[in-house]
């Protein structure tokens, strides 16, 4: 960890980055999918009979998508930096360094996209029927490749594909295992958003008819869509890597201090959630003139759980890394994790060397600031007094040593001081189990001396069956 | 074929006035819709559920608040059921756990439940105070809204008698406190709370009973009264405020509950159902340690939220006071119970605005108290 002056108490930093990211999903699927769905109704509205009165709603749909995706998009999105640099500087530089020319890219689509977006909006009455109808399919597609752009980096973290630190093969990196199915899942979830936003704006609508032919047609782009989801779901599960298929079925029983696999219930949100959804509109579309505003937002809802549950699900399926196989979520390089340099003291690895006392509870706070505090708070989200509360200062101790064991944790970096500090701070939450580091380590030790002790003198047959098992561990770790 | 068969003397003839909404007679659902009808000739039910409609200006999503308490209630049912599935109440912690940490499933499933019971008080609270303040419970419709009282302190007592199910520390000790509570009640106080343990403290004796009160008595005291709550509203219609009976005519709109306002009002149900298991994904409901009876109870203990109102106002009244405490307490539900007949004036005169006042300075209160208990 670079820079440890990013504490969220209750919450996280990860959550935080996570609660704007969510979204900032909806509101950007919702800003390209709503392109599709201005420049589908432009055509739409040529051929009915009152053509001018669908469009005389279509500028109210307007007016809602340019304020909602500019502004909430706008802002969240700027959001996002602002708090992924905080949380994870190490994996934001790296992604900037990588994907130069990608977010270079990016950026000018995106400045083209808002041009686009406001020559279609502010030339309503003046532009011809031809101009605005190019003007909204133009910027569909500008807004459909600024999702291509940044799926091939969201995928990435992920799926690297044949790119590695060394070999900074970026194509292989853009276009990797994830990348076809992850675009096409967000194509199909934007067109389903885009029919959620058409049908919260037709739920405004007083004149019945009107609103009934409306949300009819605004239907139609979520049922396909819905249904689409799955197939494409389906495609991108064969291209997850198979710690993330084991982390997710260990999931299925056991909650917080038991398996830890949250990543499991967070897909069954994704999976209920789009479910709901379909069944929703299906139920409305049988009767659209009924369809009241409080029903739209409950869609619109729906949707945002079903796009926690998705990204959440995505971000956890990568544990314990932030970029898959080479860098940790905790901002620990995977080349830095040889078995020498984690032993080392910690603070003598760390850029930031805090002056504490050794041992002391400051030394592990600081120790939870730089390593845990990422992903877990003290007594919130993720809280450590929560699961650490059936720790004792022995197995705390032998916990850390072993981290990297439970799979969705890196591993501890420091040694048996660090360790006992960190312990001992974790335990003194409680002030019931306050208990000084010296007094842990002390503790830990007279531990590992009572384990040794027998062993020495084990007869023979049981010192080999020790070895044999000390070599079998030996090679598992060398198959890792 | 439809006149042979009006012909045979058990088949009723279908009313002109439901044949336009049959659908063609040709098609499989129309031909079905007929068969039945002349069967059953349920037509005067059919007609006894169509005339409920729901007033139409921008507060009637409150509307909405019974039909997300019967959802919820039903998803109590069928969680409940596959919670009983592994649940023992001969050893009520090593099952829950097993539930917990074993069964496919189990924690996900018991976060719901734990969720929608939270939710479920909390939409009660909704409900109660959104028929207070649009003054429903006025003239015809007291027994509506006592029977609604009723369903309240079911739904309380349900959450008080689930909460000591899983047998952990918390449990235990906050089922304690809040007997030893009652019991400090005069003249019954110390009987009721005798048969509410099934002895001098909480036992194992005491899970008995409250497993049977959470999983047979409440259900069906609660499916009844509900049959009943929703036999009256419909026997009444859903009541106007003030504001809207004032409306001319013309201006007054109206939907059909059946089949317009239940449809708008399936994807707000299905949200909380979404929202049920976001809650239990990110907040999955723990499982402290098994609850040991003599140890001393732990810092921090409390009832749930909703109890905390009671709970945290007592801490107003000490010592010797504390009996006046609870009458005080114990006057809010009566107060509840006797509006209707206090105020009855439509549209309100000045003694039903103070009862609004009365009722705005209680809630105030009791959101106070609760978030005083809730952070001290």
């Amino acid at each position: 960890m670079n820079y440890p002056v990013w504490n969220v108490p209750g919450i996280g930093a990860g959550l935080v980055v996570a609660i704007i990211a969510t979204i900032h999903v909806l509101i950007s699927h919702f800003a390209i999918g709503g392109g599709a769905f201005l420049a589908v109704a432009e055509f739409w509205s040529d051929r009915q009979a009152d053509g001018e009165r669908i469009r005389a709603w279509l500028h109210k749909f307007a007016t809602f998508f340019l304020v909602f995706t500019t502004v909430f998009g706008a802002v969240t999105g700027v959001g996002i930096w602002f708090s992924i640099q905080l949380a994870s500087p190490e994996a934001t530089s790296l992604l900037i360094h990588q994907f130069v020319f990608a977010w270079a890219t990016e950026w000018i689509v995106f400045l083209a996209e808002l041009s686009v977006l406001y020559l279609y909006y502010y030339g309503w009455k003046t532009n011809s029927r031809s101009f605005q109808r190019f003007l909204a399919a133009a910027y569909f597609v500008i807004a459909w490749f600024s999702l291509f752009v940044i799926n091939g980096i969201l995928t990435f973290m992920l799926t690297p594909g044949s790119w590695t630190l060394q070999n900074h093969d970026i194509a292989g990196a853009f276009f990797n295992p994830g990348f076809w199915p992850a675009l096409f899942i967000r194509t199909a979830v934007m067109m389903l958003i885009a029919g959620l936003g058409a049908m919260l704006v037709a739920s405004r609508l007083h004149d019945d008819a009107l609103k009934a032919r409306i949300v009819s047609f605004s239907a139609k782009w979520v049922i396909p869509a819905a249904l689409l989801v799955p197939l494409f779901g389906y495609w991108y599960w064969s291209t997850l890597p198979g710690s993330s298929i084991d982390l997710f079925q260990s999931g299925a029983t056991g909650v917080g201090g038991g398996k830890m696999a949250s990543i499991n219930r967070f897909f069954w949100l994704s999976v209920i959630s789009g479910g709901l959804i379909m069944v929703s509109t299906m139920v409305i579309a049988l009767r659209p003139k009924a369809l009241h505003t409080s029903a739209a937002v409950a869609l619109m809802l729906l949707a945002l759980f079903g796009v926690v549950g998705a990204e959440f699900f995505r971000e956890m399926a990568r544990k314990p890394y932030v970029i898959k196989d080479t860098l940790y979520s905790n901002a620990l390089w995977v080349h830095d994790a040889t078995p020498e340099q984690l032993a080392q003291p910690y603070f003598s690895a760390s850029r930031w060397e805090p002056e504490t006392q050794p041992l002391s509870l400051e030394h592990g706070e600081w120790v939870y600031r730089l390593q845990c505090a990422t992903c877990h708070t003290l007594n919130g989200y993720r809280g450590l007094k929560g699961y650490t509360a059936q720790w004792t200062p022995v197995s705390g101790v032998r916990f850390l040593e072993t981290l990297e064991a439970q799979g969705v944790m890196p591993p501890f970096q420091g040694n048996v001081d660090d360790r006992a500090a960190l312990t001992s701070f974790l335990l003194s939450l409680d002030p019931e189990r306050a208990i000084a580091g010296s007094d842990v380590k002390i503790l830990y030790e007279q531990a590992q001396e009572a384990q040794q002790a027998p062993q020495a003198a084990l007869p023979f047959v049981g010192s080999l069956l020790l070895a044999a098992e000390r070599g079998a561990q030996g090679a598992k770790e060398g198959l890792r | 074929m439809a006149k042979k068969q009006a012909e045979i003397p058990d088949f009723a003839p279908i009313p002109e006035e439901l044949e336009a909404h049959l659908g063609e007679p040709s098609t499989v659902t129309g031909k079905a819709a007929r068969a039945l009808l002349h069967r059953y000739p349920v037509w005067p039910v059919l007609k006894f559920f169509a005339h409920k409609r729901v007033p139409q200006y921008r507060h009637s999503y409150w509307y909405m608040m019974g039909g997300m308490l019967l959802f919820f209630f039903g998803i109590q049912v069928v969680t409940g059921i596959l919670l009983m599935v592994y649940y023992q109440p001969g050893s009520p912690w090593a099952s829950v756990n097993y539930i917990v940490n074993e069964v496919p499933y189990g924690a996900l499933i018991r976060s719901i439940h734990h969720w929608s019971a939270n939710l479920m008080v909390l939409t009660v609270f909704l409900h109660l105070f959104s028929t207070f303040f649009m003054k429903a419970y006025r003239r015809p419709r007291e027994l509506t809204w006592i029977t609604g009282l009723g369903l309240a302190g079911l739904t309380m007592l349900f959450g008080f008698s689930g909460y000591l199910l899983p047998w952990d520390e918390l449990a235990f000790f906050a089922v304690r406190i809040g007997i030893s509570e009652l019991e400090k009640l005069p003249l019954l106080g110390e009987w009721a709370a005798g048969i509410a343990r099934g002895g001098s403290d909480v036992s194992q004796e005491t899970i008995g009973r409250f497993y049977a009160l959470h999983v047979m008595v409440l259900p069906l005291s609660v499916m009844g009264l509900i049959g009943l709550h929703l036999l009256l509203v419909q026997i009444q219609g859903v009541s106007e405020p003030d504001g809207f009976r004032k409306l001319p005519a013309s201006q007054r709109k109206y939907r059909n509950f059946f089949s317009d306002f239940l449809i708008a009002e399936i994807p707000v149900w299905l949200m909380m159902g979404a929202l049920l298991v976001l809650l239990s994904a990110l907040m999955p409901r723990e499982l402290g340690t098994e609850a040991d009876v003599f140890a001393a109870a732990p810092d921090g203990i409390k009832p749930e939220w909703y109890l905390l109102a009671p709970y945290q106002g007592l801490k107003l009244f000490p010592g010797s006071l504390e009996l006046l405490g609870m009458l005080v307490m114990g006057l809010v539900p009566m107060a509840l119970v006797v509006v209707p007949f206090i105020d009855r004036q439509i549209p309100a005169d000045a003694r039903g605005r103070l009862v609004t006042k009365i009722g705005v300075l209680g809630l105030i209160g009791f959101v106070l108290i609760t978030a005083w208990g809730f952070f001290s």
